[in-house]
């Protein structure tokens, strides 16, 4: 007997099995606890219970399917429905969330749930600072497994937005992970975030590929400083060299303000070895040296990068390669249609 | 240099043995925790089988018309499909008692792409309620022009704001022929597609990749999905059908360019992520060996393995070579061979493919549907001898997307 056939708590629910026919796809071998506690949910449903049983129904279901995509919706209302007590939901779901570190449907329910929870304590600071003080150590902690979760990140910046956390704490927080780790791409991306949609002082709207003049200069000098110091920790780590790019194009200034910079990890003298320290800087320079029209210096800098120091990618180097030669001959034919 | 070296082979046989297993045994129980996927799972072993060219036009009829039969009951009465027969109730339970038909257990997106896609192979498109799952979908739609998984009773829309469902959401659209009406048709019913293109746009990094939506992470998987968005609207710059229209993508070599920086030497000794290594730098390379002395002029036959991670400094992972291969795939003809197909070739076969059959997620893994799919996929875009061409838009070998072509038509015409 199963164990809710079993218990007097569930006489009066009769459950919906199941049905598969005969061609089914992908079908599973289900344990009976499962297909017996689905039978359950789908009763319950339909006859739209919101009930203490149903929680612990829904909790049950969870643990064994957490992708199922509206057991989490369900579980919502019936919060919401019996008025529960929304931090005891939040503490449940920490653990749930620590034990499926790969789930999203929990980020989820953690958004519905905050965005419950918020209203009514949008004016009362000290539950926001409380508020802001658990979540934040409730995802270090979620970050203490895996400092790249791509959820706790999505989750990370909801609440930064919600809370409008553009503050030094939230950076702060953020340089305290690249001292573990420098090569945290998924930190990086949240400092731009931070940084660059702080409503202090950005241009509302404002896409992360596009020139914003609103940002003042000494915000994109501290920010090309920033990743500047990254890159001489660890040369050859791409995160802080396409930080560096977008920064400078925030600040609308050109890659080749930046070649001297580059040039402390490249020395290609006119005779003798070359000494390269980064094939990142090397790439860099060879979109400086396209900028200034200096074509025969990129494009050593790219046949460098394809026969030597980043081979991998070898095929992708001689298209930019062809690439430049392209763009060349394009110049030379608008000069000669102008007259030039 | 001409060194005859073995290179790796697809062991066709062990796939198709490893895809009928899947399509006619029971999967593990350890796949209850993607129930909810079923849809997606089947779609994947259909299309694999496909592609091994033994696929569902080699089945029996009675065979055929079971699949079909268990597609379309998942179909839900309001229109889109669920994703497994756990989300479909009985017929009696959505009838109307008063406050519109019943929506039960909403239909899902992503499984409505997947169940369209998986009836191509079993039979025709008539037996899909076309117009209420167009209305539904319009109903999916955000104002930021984004798209969620369902839609409640209340008209909620819930889900991630990310690439996939706007990929998918242009994708049943497409199969439907939402976006070319029969004449007379009211085109109100339609998406709103600027604002879709605008949501793509919008999710462009600082880096050149795209994210789930506005300034979080690049991801490939995301990248892919937003560039098959905008091959299927027309509206990569490359496929624009006029000036007139934005572009969704505005820096196309800045795309390439991480696009191909997903790629990560990789060698046995359980040392493929340098860069995931929590030490202070050393100075070594990407694609470099330590071991190996920087003679110039050296060629790329001394890199055996190259995987690709989904993001900036992560693992590889099987999944990830068909998600860049696809999207650079779809930037033009020939982009693909931009990577260093050989090495990703080796890496696939004696790195991740298993000796049952299938694909694993990562070196040593056991197979998987997910990955064994797109393994195989990212391979056949790879123009693996043995495999049939593929569509990577629609991500179905390219005579499918022929077939679903003439089904579209034809289901319209009917």
């Amino acid at each position: 007997m199963g164990k809710y056939e079993g218990d007097p708590e569930w006489d009066d629910v009769v459950p919906i099995p199941q049905d598969d026919g005969e061609g089914a796809l992908a079908q599973i071998a289900y344990t009976d606890e499962y297909a017996e506690a689905m039978g359950y949910l789908r009763a319950v449903m339909a006859a739209k219970e919101y009930s203490q049983r149903v929680l612990d129904l829904t909790e049950h279901i969870i643990s064994m399917n957490a992708a199922h995509y509206t057991v989490w919706l369900y579980r919502a209302s019936t919060i919401f429905a019996l008025n529960a007590d929304i931090s005891q939901e939040l503490n449940w779901i920490n653990e749930v969330a620590l034990d499926n570190q790969k789930n999203y449907q929990i980020w989820h329910h953690r958004q519905l749930l905050l965005d419950h929870l918020y209203p009514g304590i949008s004016s009362d600071s000290a539950a926001l600072q409380d508020l802001t003080e658990s979540e934040i150590e409730f995802m270090t902690q979620m970050f203490d497994e895996d400092a790249k979760n791509y959820h706790v990140w999505s989750y990370r910046q909801y609440f930064v937005r919600k809370l409008n956390l553009f503050n030094d704490a939230e950076l702060k927080s953020i340089e305290t992970l690249l001292r573990t780790d420098i090569r945290n791409n998924s930190a990086w991306s949240h400092r731009f975030y931070v940084v660059f949609s702080d409503p202090k002082h950005s241009t509302s709207g404002s896409r992360a590929t596009e020139h914003d003049p609103r940002i003042p200069d000494e915000i994109i000098d501290r920010e090309i400083e920033f990743s500047k110091a990254a890159t001489f920790e660890a040369p050859q780590n791409q995160s802080p060299w396409n930080y560096l790019r977008g920064v400078l194009r925030k600040g609308g200034r050109k890659l080749s303000s930046q070649e001297c910079f580059a040039n402390e990890f490249v020395k290609i003298p006119e005779d003798g070895e070359e000494d390269i320290r980064s094939s990142h800087a090397l790439d860099f320079l060879a979109d400086v040296w396209a900028e200034e029209g200096k074509t025969e210096k990129a494009d050593e800098a790219l046949r460098l990068l394809g026969d030597k120091y980043d081979r991998i990618r070898k095929n992708y180097w001689d298209w930019r390669r062809g690439m430049l030669k392209e763009d060349e001959v394009t110049k030379a034919v608008e000069k000669v249609e102008l007259g030039q | 240099m001409t060194v005859a070296m073995e290179e790796p082979k697809l062991d066709i046989e062990r796939h198709i043995k490893y895809w009928q297993r899947c399509l006619k045994t029971l999967l593990p129980t350890q796949y209850t925790s993607t129930d909810s996927n079923r849809m997606m799972l089947g779609f994947f072993i259909l299309s694999a089988l496909d592609l091994l060219g033994t696929g569902a036009d080699t089945f029996p009829e009675k065979d055929r018309r079971n699949i079909r039969d268990w597609i379309l009951k998942c179909q839900h009465p309001n229109g889109g499909f669920c994703g497994s027969p756990n989300h479909r109730f009985p017929d009696a339970y959505y009838v109307d008692v008063g406050h519109g038909r019943q929506q039960m257990d909403p239909a899902n997106l992503p499984a409505t792409f997947f169940a369209i896609l998986s009836l191509s192979f079993v039979g025709t498109l008539e037996q899909v309620r076309r117009d209420d799952c167009l209305k539904w979908l319009k109903t999916l739609q955000r104002d930021d022009g984004s798209f969620g998984e369902l839609v409640t009773q209340d008209g909620a829309i819930e889900g991630g704001r990310d690439m996939r469902y706007c990929y998918i959401a242009a994708g049943v659209r497409w199969m439907l022929k939402g976006d070319t009406p029969p004449i007379g048709e009211d085109r109100e019913g339609d998406i709103d597609l600027e604002k879709l293109v605008d949501h793509v746009r919008s999710g462009q990094t600082y880096d050149g990749g795209i994210s789930e939506s506005f300034q979080h992470e690049p991801h490939a998987g995301y990248t892919c999905c937003a560039i098959s968005t905008l091959s299927i609207i027309h509206r990569l710059p490359i496929s624009s059908l006029s000036g007139a229209e934005a572009p969704g993508l505005t820096n196309i070599p800045e795309t390439i360019r991480w696009l191909v920086s997903r790629q990560v030497g990789y060698t046995e000794e359980g040392e493929e992520d340098e860069a995931e290594t929590k030490t202070p730098a050393r100075p070594v390379l990407q694609g470099v060996y330590e071991n190996e002395p920087l003679v110039p002029g050296l060629s790329l036959q001394d890199v055996d393995f190259v995987g690709f991670n989904g993001r900036c400094n992560k693992s590889v992972d099987t999944c990830y070579a068909y998600w860049v291969t696809a999207s650079l795939d779809m930037l033009g003809q020939d982009r693909a061979q931009l990577l260093n197909i050989k090495a990703a070739r080796r890496f696939l076969l004696e790195q991740t493919q298993h000796r049952i059959g299938g694909f694993g997620k990562a070196p040593g893994n056991p197979p998987d549907i997910y990955h064994s799919y797109l393994g195989l996929a990212a391979l056949a875009i790879m123009k693996e001898p043995g495999l049939k061409p593929f569509d990577s838009a629609l991500c179905v070998g390219a005579q499918q997307k022929e077939m679903m072509e003439l089904l579209r038509e034809a289901a319209l015409s009917r």
